[in-house]
């Protein structure tokens, strides 16, 4: 069976599915929660995503083979730090969103991270991926 | 000492605790996480998700005790 690898690809597919799910809460939030409550879960989830799209730039641009690779740091850096977390106080400050339905949001990004990573190991799905590498090095030997 | 007074001053701390906890057991997780690479660069991939995974983890939780700072700002009278 081909199964994706939990790699780097593991991550943009948590945040794809981070924004399907938050697109599919804000029609459902409105209508059972309230305008304000649900935009708040969403600039909540677009802000833990848009976050996490540069943390990995960053620690990509860090922890790496060939060493630092350094414009790509700077311009992570320079965007993540100043710019995000600006946002992010921004949206707290803002009276019509309440901080917990932010936070709600913000933490979705992580849910679904941690849902697909228990997925995987119920599934062993990295077992599957691991078998079949060795079985296809072991083709190629 | 009153509610109010131990609330503005347990807020900062709690926060700047938060934030040296984050910042200590974020060194950690990229120290270990260049361990690993240099011991194993075929595994960098898989070792570079797993870090940003735990630095996301450790990021929320800082963002988290900020954000209880901003509730509880509130509570603190002027």
């Amino acid at each position: 069976m081909q199964t994706s690898s939990a790699g780097i690809d593991f991550l943009s597919r948590s945040l794809r599915t981070t924004g399907i799910v938050l697109l599919f809460f804000l029609p459902f939030g409105i209508y059972y929660l309230g305008f304000y409550p649900s935009l708040a879960v969403f600039s909540g989830g677009v802000w833990g995503i848009v976050n996490l799209i540069f943390l990995s730039a960053l620690v990509r641009s860090v922890i790496r083979v060939g060493g630092i690779e350094k414009t790509a740091l700077i311009r992570a850096a320079l965007i993540k730090f100043p710019l995000l977390y600006l946002s992010g106080y921004a949206l707290l400050r803002v009276d019509v969103f309440n901080p917990i339905y932010l936070l709600i949001g913000f933490s979705g990004s992580l849910a679904v991270i941690g849902l697909k990573a228990a997925g995987r190991a119920i599934l062993g799905l990295d077992e599957q991926s691991n078998d079949n590498r060795k079985a296809v090095e072991a083709g190629r030997c | 000492m009153d509610y109010q007074s131990m609330l503005a001053l347990a807020l900062p701390i709690g926060v700047a605790l938060a934030a040296i906890g984050s910042g200590y057991g974020l060194g950690h997780a990229v120290g270990s996480a260049m361990e690993a690479i240099g011991r194993q660069p075929e595994a960098a991939g898989k070792i570079q998700t797993a870090m940003i995974i735990g630095a996301a983890l450790i990021e929320a939780l800082t963002i988290y005790a900020l954000v209880v700072f901003f509730i509880l700002q509130g509570k603190i009278g002027g």
